[in-house]
């Protein structure tokens, strides 16, 4: 019960990350829709990185860079370019998805190196993704920075107008939401399940999407709801631990999704909207195109 | 930005005639396909030699051909699934699971008369393919038409609930074909049962009749976006749904019915893989691949931008891409994924070329007197 314990915590702290870099761009006003790409490209990149180094360190710096660059590389299309913002995070994920499938072929087996040690009987990663979580909620709710991300994702235009480089925030938090999706990713396939299979993630980078609707922007309701599904999704993994004999083990892997959805029906019910209205940034998935 | 006594600036477009369009997009595919090589190059294989067995193989090698026609056909349901939603401006990237609840409706038909019992069972053709085919289209509407419903009824953002069912349904085949699940095979390996000869597909030239279907759809979709009614208050829509409903459009109709239209055809592509193909006739146990390769519809919808019959020679080249593809990938000893590799660059390539349906490029000979300009857009 212990170890299904550690390992629900684990699971949560990638839906963590995941969905903190999500929530970051999308408080800015940038939605991406690759967070399923730009996790598989971190997970991929650095678990070659890391078996063929064998440095965790190096593994885990490649997967943050490789995460910041796709985030870069969403800020280019979609801020840049102008391009619609859910045709370029498609674009991610579909890149992903393609490219890490054949990247990673060569590579596919277990990583075949020491486990990460951890504190006090969990993984490292827990203890990180909790101070993320609150440096993000200081720095978006305490901070000048925050004032102007959630500006620039509510109202580019009037944010401008105050002297707010609009672009330039935005780089910002997609590059950073790049970077811990990327994390997330790397610490899926060096610490949580290190081993390499054809398009392992199925479906966490869409989970974690969910999750910043879910959380309605707040980091801390995001850091409950990874939990949440954290458990949910270890226990679709092994129901036999709890549940020994209900059900196929196949339709447990459906739980955790069919969850997912009607927590986000509930959610958008007038009812729900009424009763804790809704924080969604007013200028989410709209390019700002300065006159 | 500024090359020799030249400026380089970028121009709104106006509206696109189609012919622009289509070099833009013919364009596009170049360029991914040249792009594509640096893969090649890296495996030190010469990209041109490499093309040259791809498009041979796909295209002229009596082995090649018939594949690349039963995929091109897939591709073109796969295509029109995403198409008709992308008209009302909304992302059906769920053609995955309903292609997999179509060929579970279309095999569940055959369980019904009975054809898991026996190999040998002598069903009528004309009685049982045509129910295996609304079964199928039944089948992909039901997840689609969730999709359409929880868009047009509560504004869920269509994509997570599309790719939420892919998953759901994924597991939910799995659950059917393998460890004792109802449609399994009675041999017990972790597949379904496989079709009685007796319902086998009709060919045409060893190509399945599925690809009349096909072919058909696209004259109906065109005729749907172009002449009728509803065609016009899903592109209002798609346009403007704010303007659509000031207009009467609406707001709950128009997703609820693409969706439910969309899924219906990839139903579709589930009952002509998985039961018309020629050579496999079950749902195989790698049947993720073939949802996978649906995805290769979205790059052919955003390719032909919702056109329905640009939509056909795109789907004919991605199909024979990805056979050929996967055929140099053994021949060349290359590394797994190939076919895969080329969907991600394609993709990616077109998303960069989305801009240049907006912007064009001019070259404009500066004056001495405008040697301070130089904009970048």
């Amino acid at each position: 019960m212990w170890e299904f314990f550690v390992r629900s915590l684990d699971a949560s702290t990638i839906f963590t990350l995941a969905a903190l870099g999500e929530l970051i761009g999308q408080r800015s006003g940038v939605l991406n829709v690759g967070i399923e790409g730009v996790m598989l490209f971190g997970a991929t990149l650095g678990f070659i990185a890391a078996q063929s180094t064998g440095s965790y360190l190096l593994g885990f710096l490649v997967g943050i860079a490789i995460g910041g660059l796709l985030g870069l590389m969403h800020g280019f299309f979609s801020i840049t370019l102008g391009v619609d913002q859910v045709v370029s995070g498609m674009g991610i994920w579909i890149m992903g998805f393609g490219l890490t499938t054949y990247i990673g072929n060569p590579y596919t087996g277990p990583l075949g190196m020491p486990r990460i040690p951890s504190i006090l009987g969990l993984s490292p990663f827990f203890y990180l993704g909790i101070a993320l979580v609150v440096i993000t909620w200081f720095v978006l709710s305490k901070t000048s920075l925050g004032l102007r991300i959630r500006s620039v994702g509510e109202n580019p235009s009037v944010a401008e107008v105050s002297g707010i480089d609009v672009a330039k925030t935005r780089y910002l938090c997609v590059t950073i939401g790049g970077m811990l999706m990327g994390l997330a990713g790397a610490v899926y396939s060096l610490d949580y399940n290190p081993v390499w299979n054809y398009n392992f993630l199925m479906g966490w980078g869409f989970i974690a999407l969910a999750l910043v609707f879910f959380s309605m922007w707040n980091p801390f309701i995001l850091l409950s709801g990874s939990l949440l599904f954290g458990t949910l999704w270890q226990l679709s993994l092994n129901p036999q631990l709890v549940l020994p004999g209900v059900m196929s083990r196949y339709i447990w892997r459906m739980v955790p999704f069919a969850i997912t959805l009607l927590v986000l029906l509930i959610m958008s019910t007038k009812w729900f909207r009424i009763k804790w209205g809704a924080a969604k940034p007013e200028a989410l998935g709209q390019p700002y195109v300065k006159e | 930005m500024r090359i020799g006594s030249y400026e380089l600036k970028l121009e709104k477009r106006g509206t696109l005639s189609n012919w622009q369009a289509a070099s833009i997009s013919i364009l596009a595919i170049i360029f991914a396909l040249a792009l594509f090589s640096i893969i090649f190059i890296l495996a030190g294989i010469n990209p041109l030699s490499a093309y040259r067995e791809i498009f041979s193989f796909a295209f002229i090698n009596p082995y090649g051909l018939p594949p690349t026609i039963n995929r091109f056909i897939f591709l073109l349901f796969c295509t029109y699934a995403f198409i008709i939603p992308f008209r009302a401006g909304l992302w059906n990237i769920g053609m995955t699971g309903q292609l997999y609840a179509g060929a579970l409706g279309a095999f569940a038909v055959l369980f019904a008369f009975g054809g898991k019992a026996s190999l040998s069972a002598d069903l009528s053709l004309e009685i049982v393919i045509p129910f295996m085919l609304i079964a199928a289209a039944l089948g992909g509407a039901v997840p689609g038409a969730i999709a359409g419903f929880l868009k047009g009824k509560y504004n869920i953002n269509e994509i997570v609930v599309t790719m939420l069912l892919n998953f759901i349904i994924f597991w939910l085949v799995s659950f059917m074909i393998k460890e004792g699940g109802p449609f399994m095979n009675p041999g017990g390996r972790g597949e379904s049962f496989e079709l009685p000869p007796s319902v086998y597909a009709p060919l045409i030239n060893n190509v399945p009749f599925t690809i009349f279907i096909a072919l058909g759809l696209a004259v109906l979709i065109y005729f749907l976006f172009a002449k009728t009614k509803i065609g016009y208050q899903i592109r209002a829509y798609g346009q403007n749904p704010a303007a659509a409903e000031y207009a009467g459009i609406s707001p709950f109709k128009i997703p609820l019915l693409v969706f439910t239209l969309g899924g219906a055809i990839a139903g579709l592509a589930g009952y002509h893989y998985f039961a018309a193909v020629p050579g496999v006739y079950k749902i195989a146990r790698n049947y993720g691949f073939f949802g996978d390769l649906a995805f290769y519809g979205i790059i052919c919808g955003l390719i032909s931008l919702g056109n329905p019959i640009a939509a056909i020679p795109v789907a004919l080249l991605f199909g024979g891409l990805s056979v050929g593809g996967r055929y140099v990938q053994g021949k060349l000893s290359m590394s797994f994924g190939l076919d895969y590799a080329l969907l991600g660059v394609l993709m990616i390539t077109l998303v960069v070329f989305q801009f240049f349906y907006r912007y064009k490029i001019v070259f404009i000979k500066i004056g001495k007197e405008r040697t301070d300009v130089g904009v970048l857009r």
